[in-house]
């Protein structure tokens, strides 16, 4: 197994993700200062850029904490919402926007709980004869 | 038509993905040690196996991201503004950081 090297990718797809999601954040960033009627210079949003890749990865690592403290493997959005505890102004706006969110949630992705049933299979029992 | 900017779902997917992923081969890494150090393991251990994230639960995501980011924007704009000040520098930002990492 290539340690090394493998570990060299790694870093490099690490690297092309953070350098993406840091240009989504300028762009967010830069919008949101144009509706406040302001510029922004640009070693701030470098910062920004820098430091929203660090709270996404830091997110990730909660979020996994939570869902797996509640004993499951997939992360849903009340481990989200519970990832901002520590404001509960945060908290309230997350949560009503996990509301909006399963509002907007197509029906199929609804599922069903149907309670279990043990149906008596009566299996038609074939009598051997046996031609003499 | 959206006006706002946001995260794109499929990119933060990838980033959580690479992050559990990298935490589940560590457990790995530390498991198979204790194995060696003569701990018998109860077979392959379900903390192995990385977690994942359902399509809800990823926009959340991406939505509380982009509230990081529009927090701190308008938080340094609010200072920038108190300075009678149209664009937001990084002496703004400094001021609001401390509360902004500590509110997320």
């Amino acid at each position: 197994m290539n340690g090394s090297k493998g570990e060299e990718e790694e870093e490099s797809v690490r690297e092309l993700l953070r350098d993406r999601f840091r240009l989504s954040s300028i762009s967010i960033a830069r919008s949101e200062a144009l509706r406040g009627g302001m510029e922004v210079s640009d070693p701030v949003l470098a910062c920004i850029g820098d430091l929203s890749f660090k709270y996404a990865e830091k997110l990730a690592v909660d979020l996994e904490l939570f869902a797996r403290h509640a004993g499951r493997k997939s992360v849903n959005m009340e481990d989200v919402i519970l990832s901002t505890h520590r404001n509960e102004q945060l908290s309230v706006s997350l949560r009503s926007i996990s509301n909006t969110i399963k509002v907007k949630e197509p029906q199929s992705e609804k599922k069903r709980k149907k309670p279990p049933r043990k149906e008596d299979k009566s299996v038609p029992s074939t009598i051997h004869i046996d031609d003499l | 038509m959206e006006d706002e900017p946001t995260f794109d779902p499929d990119l933060i997917h990838a980033i959580f993905k690479k992050v559990w992923t990298r935490r589940a081969q560590e457990r790995a890494r530390n498991e198979a040690e204790d194995v060696i150090e003569g701990e018998a393991a109860a077979g392959p251990s379900k903390k192995n196996r990385s977690t994942s994230v359902n399509a809800n639960g990823l926009k959340l995501s991406c939505e509380l991201l982009r509230l990081f980011v529009t927090e701190a924007i308008q938080r340094a704009a609010t200072i920038a503004d108190a300075e009678g000040s149209t664009k937001i520098e990084a002496t703004h930002l400094e001021r609001i950081l401390p509360q902004l990492l500590l509110d997320f």
